[in-house]
């Protein structure tokens, strides 16, 4: 039985001349929570936008919880919990009403779950939507899905434009809802630190496509960071092996690269270097460093 | 859906009790100064159009709102049929819109019903279901412009035409705005949908959407040629109303001269060896203008009034308004507003055969005394006794449209024939008239511009001018006669002057040629239901052949453009033939439905933007 939630083949969407999914093949598998990056542009939105229906392919196909995204009927709507950084809902409605009506609309209505989630928040039932804080939206968002009982979760974003406290009450109440524990989270985000705290898999969409899916810890692992005494220039960008991003500070070039073993030593020695010294990363830093290596800049740049 | 419902009730609760408030007030405080269930028709328009574009400005702000694709999302993104929230939000419209639109007018009609004497019938009872109904075409309307791409949506305002347009009077004017309702109603469920720049895939959907677009296409066409050709006209100074000499012969001349002229331009072709005499005569004479006294018959039942339907009577004290019901006068004091009664005909009070239009008197009654114009019937009110007498009866079948005094007898038009009776049996007695002559006149009212008549030692001179409809392809070729009613009842026509039109066939037939089929439809929508108008007869001229062979050219042209679009369009082999043979049948405005409605195949870039490698 395939027990993948999402998949993807050859899935492709222009607007116009520019694609923002390139022949996507993307398997997801139930279970974990899993993180997809990419930098602006890279396709996340559109894939999500796909596989709930709301935009056609170009061609290549989606699947999501085994029916084609173009195909899903209600009954699967209420299998997919979905939350977006704007966290839209009515705003003059008060708490209370919305809840009332997420219930009697979900026939998989986990009120442990909402109320584990919005626990974590000084929200109460009388208020208005309006009147809540962007961070308690953002709560109260999340505890209305979370207790949808779905069996996909996907956030996109959801914690954008949110303050640190904001943010860490939003982490911790994904984190330790039991409802995340029956269903596969698809996270999508820009900040690392969240990304390295909740994610299993690491999924990095570049242009469109997929550039790499792992285990967060197994991609930093890929990823390392060389800095090397060199008294003069250093070896040509083009001539060095897996580079990602080369920098000079206080004199010493450092340098991140992909898939280099102590051979890369050998290399910056072999280029003049006077000491060479490797330092792991972090995920922030491998996944800006791998992202930034085909950032499009202007030709004199 | 309950929740949803309940949800956007509560949303727009405070703006709908306070348009009801608003609404209310303003209807009151009009009561107070005027009767409202009989006002001319315009302010009835005034009021439906004010409904329905409240119904507008609603629709396009609610569905507006949930338009941003997060919102969207975040709205059709539940166990729910997009339908049901569909019914959900614009249900919860619907009822606010009765509440703001049609609550007011019902309480008011209860108001003059109950605490005054003023007539309130049934088709008055009816006005609140009108209101809602058309704010409701407006709201549905807006609610679709909302939904699928802007450059086709906007096309569901065109419905709203539909209303406007339709010549059906009372409950069958309701069935057409219900018809209206009923369609957009099915346009917004089919646009109701997670991807909103989808094209329609089902037949019966792609109707639906495509007919309401590709009228308003022919409508676009018709003002553009319309307006577009009289600016240009007006800028060169060339437009046949705007120049200070108007075309020679044409129609503008003819309306443009002085009932003497009129008759003088006409006589000049005559060959009826009295013509020069009656030349003289013509300059000697007063010569007296006809006109009906009424634009459209009333049809009983009617939710607005063609025509007045009261009238007061001074001397009396009394003002008389028609009920449809009762089909008689209603009558109550207007000082203090005690009701006085009702007022048939004669002495047994009998109801009249149509609504009744008063005008003025007939020649030697007295001031207050009133002539009521009712079908084929002439009635004299009689305001001393407070009665009412049949004095003039057509033949069946007949619409009686004016009177005039001709010197010191009575001219009677209709919209088959002038009649003329002797004025001394008008004062006589309150015996039914005989005519002393019937003049058939050539043409259809609906054509007749100007009648002027002379009266001679033998009989009279009389003038039908027939330029109505001259800049359009409704009426007659325009012409006028000039016709010769001898005393002893004969008629010989005197000439026959043809009148050059003004404007060139392309303009007149501007709502033609652009589609034939949609001229058609829209022919066959504005009079279904309705019952036919004798004042719109017209006996239009035969199409010319310039006229048809741009037709068929345009129609030739859209098919062959169809053939090239729709390769560059997703559709199927049946929707593709389908597309074509509508474009070629229906011409230029299928052929931008197809346009519109659909976007290009989205094809892969020459140049393959191509990712570089991890």
């Amino acid at each position: 039985m395939n027990n993948h939630v999402i998949e993807t083949r050859a899935l492709t969407k222009r607007y116009g001349a520019k694609l923002a999914l390139d022949a996507l093949d993307l398997s997801i598998a139930a279970g974990h929570i899993h993180a997809i990056v990419g930098a602006n542009g890279a396709g996340k939105s559109t894939l999500f936008r796909i596989l709930l229906g709301f935009l056609p392919p170009s061609s290549g196909s989606a699947r999501i919880l085994g029916r084609d995204s173009q195909q899903l009927t209600p009954e699967d709507r209420g299998r997919i919990g979905f939350v977006n950084e704007e966290h839209t809902l009515p705003n003059w409605m008060r708490v209370s009403a919305v809840a009332d009506m997420q219930r009697h609309q979900y026939p998989r209505w986990n009120q442990r779950a909402y109320d584990e989630v919005i626990g974590h928040y000084h929200v109460l039932p009388e208020q208005k939507i309006g009147q809540l804080s962007r961070g308690e939206r953002a709560g109260f968002n999340l505890a209305l899905t979370l207790a949808q009982g779905p069996e996909l979760l996907v956030l996109d974003e959801p914690t954008l434009g949110l303050d640190v406290v904001a943010k860490r009450a939003f982490l911790e109440s994904l984190m330790y809802s039991s409802a995340t524990e029956s269903c596969t989270v698809i996270y999508c985000s820009h900040q690392m630190e969240e990304i390295e705290r909740v994610a299993e898999n690491l999924i990095i969409l570049e242009r469109g496509r997929l550039a790499h899916m792992s285990a967060p810890e197994e991609f930093c692992a890929r990823v390392t960071h060389w800095v090397a005494d060199i008294p003069f220039a250093g070896p040509p960008p083009a001539g060095v092996p897996g580079l990602l991003q080369v920098q000079r500070i206080d004199g010493l070039h450092h340098y991140l690269v992909l898939d280099q073993d102590e051979d890369f030593a050998q290399f910056l020695r072999g280029a003049g270097a006077r000491t060479v010294q490797c330092m792991p990363v972090s995920l922030d830093r491998a996944v800006n460093g791998f992202l930034a290596k085909n950032h499009a800049m202007p030709a004199a740049a | 859906m309950r929740d949803l419902f309940k949800a956007e009730l509560l949303r727009f609760r405070g703006w709908a009790l306070g348009a009801f408030a608003v609404h209310l007030l303003v209807l009151l405080f009009f009561t107070r100064l005027v009767d409202l269930a009989q006002q001319p028709v315009f302010v009835y328009r005034v009021a439906g159009g004010v409904d329905a574009l409240v119904g507008v400005l609603l629709g396009l702000y609610q569905v507006g709102s949930y338009r941003r694709p997060n919102v969207w999302l975040n709205l059709l993104h539940r166990p729910l049929a997009p339908g049901r929230i569909a019914t959900a939000l614009l249900g919860a419209g619907m009822v606010w819109l009765a509440v703001a639109v049609a609550l007011p007018v019902l309480l008011a009609a209860a108001y003059q019903a109950g605490l005054t004497a003023r007539v309130v019938d049934l088709r008055h009872w009816l006005l609140p279901l009108a209101a809602w109904s058309l704010a409701a075409c407006g709201y549905l309307a807006g609610a679709g412009c909302m939904l699928g791409r802007p450059r086709s949506a906007i096309a569901a305002l065109v419905l709203l035409l539909v209303p406007a347009a339709s010549q059906a009077s009372g409950a069958w004017a309701l069935l057409m705005q219900a018809s209206a309702l009923a369609w957009l109603a099915a346009m917004v469920t089919v646009s109701f949908k997670p991807d909103l720049s989808a094209p329609p895939r089902s037949v019966p959907a792609t109707v639906l959407l495509a007919l309401p677009l590709q009228v308003a296409v022919y409508v676009a066409i018709i003002v553009v040629v319309q307006v577009g050709a009289q600016v240009i006209w007006m800028v060169q100074g060339t437009h046949p109303n705007n120049t200070e000499t108007p075309p020679k012969g044409g129609q503008n001349e003819t309306e443009r001269m002085t009932p003497e002229q009129r008759m003088l331009t006409g006589l000049a072709v005559s060959t009826a060896p009295e013509a020069p005499l009656w030349r003289e005569q013509v300059a000697l004479s007063d010569v007296v203008a006809i006109a009906p006294d009424l634009d459209v018959v009333p049809a009983r039942g009617a939710l607005t009034n063609a025509a007045p339907v009261d009238f007061d009577d001074p001397a009396r004290g009394v003002r008389w308004t028609f009920s449809h019901d009762r089909m008689r006068l209603s009558g109550y004091r207007i000082a203090g507003g005690r009701t006085v009664g009702t007022l048939g005909v004669g002495g047994t009070n009998a109801a009249f055969p149509a609504p009744t239009v008063a005008t003025r008197g007939l020649p030697g009654q007295p001031k207050e005394d009133r002539s009521l114009l009712a079908g084929n019937m002439l009635y004299h009110y009689v305001s001393e006794t407070g009665q009412v007498f049949p004095r003039i009866r057509l033949p069946h079948g007949e619409w009686l449209l004016g009177t005039a005094p001709v010197g010191e007898n009575l001219a009677a038009l209709s919209n088959h024939a002038l009649y003329f009776f002797d004025g001394r049996d008008v004062v006589a007695s309150e015996n039914l008239l005989r005519p002393r002559q019937r003049m058939p006149i050539p043409g259809g009212p609906g054509g007749l511009h100007n009648l002027e008549l002379i009266e001679l030692v033998d009989g009279y001179l009389v003038s039908n001018a027939y330029t109505s409809y001259d800049y359009t392809m409704a009426g007659a070729a325009p012409y006028q006669t000039v016709t010769w009613v001898h005393d002893d009842g004969r008629v010989t026509l005197a000439a026959r002057r043809p009148i050059t039109f003004d404007y060139p066939a392309w303009f007149r037939y501007q709502s033609w040629w652009p589609s034939p089929v949609l001229y058609g439809l829209r022919q066959g929508v504005s009079s279904l239901f309705a019952a036919p108008d004798p004042m719109q007869v017209a006996n239009p001229k035969p199409r010319p052949r310039s006229v048809l062979w741009l037709a068929a050219t345009l129609m030739l042209a859209s098919l062959l453009a169809a053939l090239w679009l729709i390769r560059r369009r997703a559709l199927s082999l049946p929707g593709q033939v389908a597309w074509v043979v509508a474009c070629g049948a229906i011409g230029l405005p299928a052929l931008a439905s197809l346009w519109l409605l659909y976007s290009a195949c989205e094809r892969a870039p020459r140049t393959r933007l191509e990712p570089a490698a991890a």
